[in-house]
C-alpha cells in the first residue's frame, strides 16, 4: 500500500532545509529566520495553529448563520447538517472527536500536525457539535465571539501537542517515530483516490456528465496533471450543457 | 444585499487567519521533525513534486479550486483542499515569482505565512461571495458528483488505505489496527481514527516496549472510545439491538446530556 514513489520525495524534502537555513540574503521578507527565532521557535507552533483555528471555527459560524464556509468536506458537512436541521449532534461530535484526538496523538509523534483531522474536522466540526448538543450556540452565531473561541482552542492543542511532544519523542531520544512512516504512505496513496472516485460518481450521475468527466480525466493525465483537476472540469463543463436530469 | 457584505468581511479576516497559520505550519514541515509542522503528509509530498516552479504550483491549486469552488457552490462545503492544497501551492507559487531559492521561500515561515495571508484573504472571499452567481446548472453537478465521491473517499476509501497500510506494517500493528478500526466505525462512525491510534500504538510498543509511554497512550485510547459510545449513544444501540432491557438510570443519564441515538 506504501506508495514509494510519492512517499520517497516527502520524505527526502524535509533533510535538505535545515542545511540551507543559514543563507542571510537581504530584504525583511526573504530573510531567513534563524533556528532559534520566532518563526521556528516551539512556542510560536501554538501561535499558529490558534490563528488557523480561529479562522476555521469561524468558518463553521459562517455556515452556521450564512450556510457557507466550512472548511470541510461534503459529506463531514452533513453531518454538522444533520445536527443543525433538527436531528443528533451525536453523530458529527463523536467522528470530530475521534479524528482530533488521534491526531493529537500522532502530531507530535511524527513532526506533522494533520490539520485536516485535528483543525477541520476537529475544531470546525466536533467542537460546534458538542457546543450546538449543549445548547451553547452564542459562538457559532457571533462572529466576534467565534474568533477568540477558535483561538483558544487552537492554542490549547498547540500547547497539547507540545506537550505530548516533550513527554514521548523528546524523553525516548527519538527511538521510535509511532509509525510515522507507515501514515506517511497512506496518507499520500488517500489523494490519489479522489480522481477514480469522481469519475465513477459523475458515471452514475448521468452518461454525458460522465464521458465529460473520462475525457477530461485522460486529458490531464495525458498532459501530466492531476487526474483529479481534469475529471472534475470535465465533469463541470458536461453538467453544464446536459444538465443531470433531476429526480 | 447587507448579507453579502458581512459575509465579505467577515471572509477576509477567516481568510487572513486561516491563510498565515496554515501557510507557517506548511513551511515548518520542512523543518520536521526538529520542528513541530502542521499540514499534511500528502501535502508536502506534493509541494515537494512541483519542484518549485511557480507554474507548476499555481496550476495545481488552480485544479482543486474548481473543486472547491463547486463544493461551495452547491453545498456550502469548501472542501478541505483549500487549507491542504490551494493555499500551501498558491502562497508557494507567488513567494517564488521572483526568487527560485527554497530555502528563503517555501521553506521559510516568515514569508510563507505573510504571502499566505493575503492568497488566504483574496481566495475565502472569492469563494464565498462568488458562490451564489455560478449557474445552477453547474450547483446541480456539484452536488451530484462530487458529493457522493468525497463521501466515498471518507468511507470506505479511506479507511481501508490505511487498513491494509496498518496490515503491511507488521502482526501488532496489524492487529491493533484491527481492532480499533473496527471499533472506531461502531463508536465513531469512521474507522480512520481508529486504525490510526492502532499504528501509533502497534509501533510504539514495536519499538519501545510496553513502557510508561505507551501504556499512558493505550489508556488515552480506551477513554477516548468510551466517550465516543457514550456521546453517540453506541452503548443503548447495543443493548437495543442485543435485546438486553436498558437499565432505567441509563436512559436518564442520556435523556439528560441529550446523547440518544436517533
Amino acid at each position: 500500500m506504501t506508495d514509494s514513489s510519492t512517499s520517497a520525495p516527502a520524505a527526502a524534502g524535509g533533510i535538505p532545509a535545515q542545511n540551507s537555513a543559514t543563507r542571510t540574503p537581504g530584504g525583511f521578507l526573504t530573510k531567513v529566520p534563524g533556528e532559534g527565532s520566532f518563526w521556528l521557535s516551539e512556542w510560536a507552533f501554538p501561535v499558529f495553529v490558534a490563528c488557523l483555528a480561529a479562522g476555521i471555527f469561524t468558518g463553521t459560524h459562517l455556515y452556521y448563520v450564512y450556510h457557507t464556509g466550512v472548511f470541510n468536506e461534503v459529506a463531514v458537512a452533513s453531518m454538522l447538517k444533520a445536527g443543525m436541521e433538527g436531528g443528533s449532534y451525536g453523530a458529527a461530535a463523536a467522528f470530530g472527536a475521534g479524528f482530533l484526538f488521534a491526531r493529537v496523538i500522532e502530531g507530535p509523534m511524527v513532526g506533522i500536525l494533520d490539520i485536516g483531522g485535528s483543525l477541520q474536522t476537529g475544531v470546525g466540526i466536533g467542537i460546534p457539535a458538542m457546543l450546538l448538543a449543549a445548547g451553547f450556540t452564542a459562538p457559532l452565531q457571533h462572529f466576534w465571539l467565534a474568533i477568540p473561541v477558535g483561538a483558544v482552542l487552537g492554542a490549547l492543542i498547540g500547547v497539547a501537542i507540545l506537550v505530548i511532544r516533550r513527554a514521548t519523542v523528546n524523553s525516548t531520544g527519538g527511538t521510535s517515530t509511532f509509525g510515522a512512516d507507515v501514515m506517511m504512505g497512506a496518507g499520500n496513496s488517500a489523494g490519489r483516490y479522489l480522481g477514480p472516485l469522481v469519475i465513477i460518481s459523475a458515471a452514475t450521475a448521468s452518461l454525458p456528465v460522465g464521458l465529460g468527466s473520462t475525457i477530461g480525466a485522460a486529458l490531464f493525465y495525458k498532459w501530466q496533471k492531476p487526474l483529479t483537476g481534469g475529471a472534475i472540469i470535465g465533469a463541470m463543463l458536461a453538467g453544464l450543457f446536459f444538465p443531470i436530469p433531476g429526480k | 444585499m447587507n448579507d453579502t457584505l458581512t459575509v465579505l468581511l467577515e471572509s477576509l479576516v477567516i481568510g487572513g487567519l486561516i491563510g498565515f497559520g496554515a501557510s507557517a505550519g506548511v513551511a515548518r514541515m520542512f523543518h520536521a521533525p526538529k520542528v513541530q509542522g502542521m499540514g499534511a503528509f500528502r501535502t508536502l509530498g506534493e509541494l515537494n513534486a512541483c519542484q518549485n516552479d511557480p507554474v507548476a504550483h499555481f496550476s495545481f491549486g488552480l485544479g482543486f479550486l474548481f473543486n472547491a469552488w463547486s463544493s461551495a457552490v452547491g453545498t456550502g462545503a469548501l472542501t478541505g483542499d483549500v487549507d491542504h492544497r490551494i493555499v500551501p501551492h498558491w502562497t508557494a507559487s507567488a513567494a517564488m515569482i521572483k526568487n527560485r531559492n527554497l530555502a528563503e521561500t517555501l521553506h521559510n515561515p516568515r514569508r510563507m505565512a505573510l504571502t499566505g495571508t493575503v492568497v488566504g484573504m483574496v481566495l475565502i472571499t472569492l469563494l464565498n461571495t462568488t458562490a451564489a452567481s455560478i449557474p445552477h446548472s453547474l450547483q446541480d453537478v456539484a452536488a451530484k458528483v462530487l458529493g457522493p465521491a468525497s463521501e466515498w473517499l471518507i468511507n470506505p476509501v479511506m479507511p481501508i488505505i490505511f487498513w491494509m497500510a496498518a496490515v503491511d506494517a507488521g502482526r501488532r500493528t496489524g492487529a491493533w489496527g484491527t481492532i480499533l478500526g473496527g471499533l472506531g466505525h461502531l463508536v465513531m462512525g469512521n474507522a480512520v481514527p481508529g486504525i490510526v491510534l492502532g499504528i501509533v500504538i502497534g509501533k510504539g510498543v514495536d519499538d519501545l516496549g510496553w513502557t510508561k509511554v505507551t501504556k499512558s497512550l493505550a489508556g488515552a485510547v480506551i477513554i477516548l472510545f468510551a466517550a465516543s459510545t457514550f456521546l453517540r449513544g453506541a452503548d443503548i444501540t447495543l443493548l437495543q439491538q442485543l435485546k438486553v432491557d436498558i437499565p432505567h438510570w441509563l436512559l436518564q443519564f442520556h435523556d439528560a446530556t441529550g446523547t440518544k441515538p436517533q
